[in-house]
């Protein structure tokens, strides 16, 4: 499955008087791992949460796919088919084991009872986790579980990844091995990722990446792209 | 696995959370089948009181306080064996606290050749045959160790024993009969009864029997059933309602108490909501996997609390000193009502929390760190 080309137009988020976002505006391309750097407060977690339809932005549009993500009628619908989300926390529900955790999206899309447990040991297995579907999240490691929330978010087959500081916990092992699976999803599977990070030492593994300072984009050492500049 | 079994998995691997939020419906059950258990009891014991022996119907004045206030003439037996449809008429006189015991007995004052006391089984000695004399329950006797030959006082008039008996009915196995002239000698209404006991002819209806009765005799009020024995008085009727009262209280209690357990829940759980909402479930899908929770542990909780209400009302019987008067009837139809408030009682009170579930907002629980 193809990734999602995602076009970010003027994009600003306003709490009451706070700007968080400020005039953004970026094009991904589908198949794109892109890092999303800025320190903390930024803007960083806001901008996905508008792109992953979390939130919706005071001005401005966004498009993946052509999907107006503003205007949705149906969000949870296009988190479900479109979006696959990684937190900083894992936010793996502790009374269910790996698997149980890992099957959440289907469930929600009402996939078969057959399909969702091949799909989910699919999944635990391209992770490293296939050993550990009955688990609980209680017995994982932190690595381990981050690499759980990952095939989670990958349940739903989504063409774009949203990971927001998916290594803020993570020892530098464990967080390389997460940067390296993300990329390797995007490499057999020609999804779109885009990782929020403070952590500027692995945007490495991205092709390119986009600063936030205090709200706006700024030139970064990879110079992000606007849509005029795409067209 | 669907989302109602990994919603029933998520209970049984949280067994401290489901039990706690079961605790609060067990309690609101409990209430219910006590109070229901022990109102009809009452009510039965009710019924007893009127069908002391072979009786069909029991006369009471009308509007008394309660039946043992109730005060009618001896002068009406004749008249009433001679009404259409009537074989015989005995008058009874309920003398209440008038022996010292624990719990109370009632002492019965009757005809000893009437057919009330027809009834009585002597396991020694016999029935009374003049003043002063008074045969007692096996009850009565082995809970004060009394026998034939022995005496007995009631309100301080020192009587002997001279049978004891048993007919099967707890409170009448607990008290004593004198004779009606004794009582009446006791209560200081010569002339007068508490009641009096009617005996219908074959074929006569009870309810063809009781226009009759209460057309020919105004100020009388015919009980037929255990039902109308207990609205017969002002007190059985204000009981009637207290019990109403605090059935419906005990529904708001456990109504709210789920509700409450089940906010505090879902409170703690909104970033698992938030996670739900975020990977694509729908509001509605969350509030449904709320509303599944709360009605298996209501109905878990409903469970425990048919066990604490039977329990509970055995004990409620004995803490009110009713034991000897008042067994509590646990019935089927009763504890499938209390099932029935519980469950409702669980999907009412968790349509609040299922909303804010439904609505939890993941940008702002997810984005916390």
């Amino acid at each position: 499955m193809a990734g999602a080309r995602v076009v970010a137009e003027h994009v600003s988020r306003a709490y009451e008087r706070t700007l968080v976002l400020d005039d953004v505006s970026f094009v991904l391309e589908p198949g794109e791992l892109v890092a999303l750097t800025g320190a903390s407060g930024s803007g960083k977690t806001t901008l996905l949460q508008l792109v992953g339809s979390l939130d919706r932005p005071t001005k401005g549009t966004i498009r993946v796919d052509d999907i107006e993500v503003e205007n949705l009628a149906r969000p949870a619908q296009f988190r479900r088919e479109v979006v696959g989300f990684v937190f900083q926390m894992h936010h793996l529900l502790p009374a269910l084991t790996v698997q149980e955790n890992v099957e959440l999206p289907m469930l929600a899309a009402k996939t078969s009872r057959r399909e969702r447990a091949e799909r989910a040991v699919d999944l635990l297995g391209e992770v490293g986790l296939a050993d550990r579907a009955r688990d609980l999240p209680a017995d994982l490691s932190g690595g381990e579980r981050q690499r759980v929330a990952i095939a989670r978010a990958l349940s739903g087959q989504p063409r774009l990844i949203l990971a927001d500081e998916p290594t803020g916990s993570l020892d530098s092992v464990a967080s390389r091995r997460v940067w390296q699976l993300l990329r390797d999803v995007r490499e057999h599977r020609g999804t779109t990722v885009l990782i929020a990070s403070h952590d500027t030492s692995l945007t490495e593994y991205a092709d390119r990446g986009l600063s936030l300072v205090d709200g706006r984009l700024v030139p970064p050492s990879s110079q992000p792209r606007t849509p005029q500049e795409v067209a | 696995m669907t989302a109602i079994s990994q919603t029933l998995s998520t209970l049984r691997r949280s067994p401290a959370r489901t039990f706690l939020t079961a605790l609060g419906t067990a309690l609101g059950v409990a209430t219910i089948v006590a109070l229901l258990a022990v109102g009809s009891g009452a009510q039965r014991s009710a019924g007893s009181l009127i069908h002391l022996g072979a009786s069909d119907l029991g006369l009471f004045q009308k509007d008394a306080a309660d039946p043992t206030t109730s005060v009618l003439p001896t002068s009406l037996i004749p008249v009433l064996r001679r009404t259409p449809g009537i074989t015989d008429a005995t008058p009874l006189v309920l003398l209440v606290e008038d022996v010292r015991s624990d719990p109370p007995a009632v002492v019965f004052g009757a005809d000893p050749t009437g057919f009330e006391t027809k009834r009585l089984v002597f396991t020694s000695g016999r029935m009374v045959a003049g003043p002063n004399q008074i045969v007692i329950g096996d009850q009565m006797a082995s809970q004060l160790h009394l026998a034939v030959g022995g005496t007995l006082p009631v309100a301080r008039r020192p009587m002997q024993i001279v049978g004891v008996y048993h007919i099967g009915i707890s409170f009448q196995d607990a008290g004593a009969f004198v004779s009606l002239r004794t009582a009446q000698a006791i209560s200081g209404h010569p002339g007068e009864a508490t009641t009096i006991a009617i005996k219908l002819a074959p074929g006569t209806r009870p309810a063809q029997a009781k226009r009759i009765i209460a057309s020919r005799f105004p100020g009388i009020m015919v009980i037929a059933s255990g039902d109308e024995a207990a609205r017969a008085g002002a007190n059985a009727q204000l009981i009637s309602n207290a019990a109403l009262v605090i059935a419906v209280l005990a529904l708001l209690i456990g109504g709210i108490g789920v509700m409450n357990t089940m906010l505090m829940s879902v409170i703690e759980r909104r970033s698992e909501f938030a996670l739900l909402s975020a990977v694509g479930w729908t509001g509605g899908q969350i509030a449904l996997r709320v509303l599944v929770e709360s009605v298996v542990t209501t109905i878990l909780g409903a469970g425990i609390g048919l066990l604490v209400g039977i329990v509970g009302a055995q004990l409620l019987v004995k803490a009110l000193g009713a034991q000897e008067f008042v067994s509590p009837a646990i019935t089927a139809w009763g504890l499938g009502r209390a099932l029935l408030v519980g469950v409702l009682v669980g999907v009412l009170g968790a349509l609040y929390p299922a909303w804010r579930a439904a609505h939890v907002s993941p940008a702002h629980v997810l984005a916390q760190r």
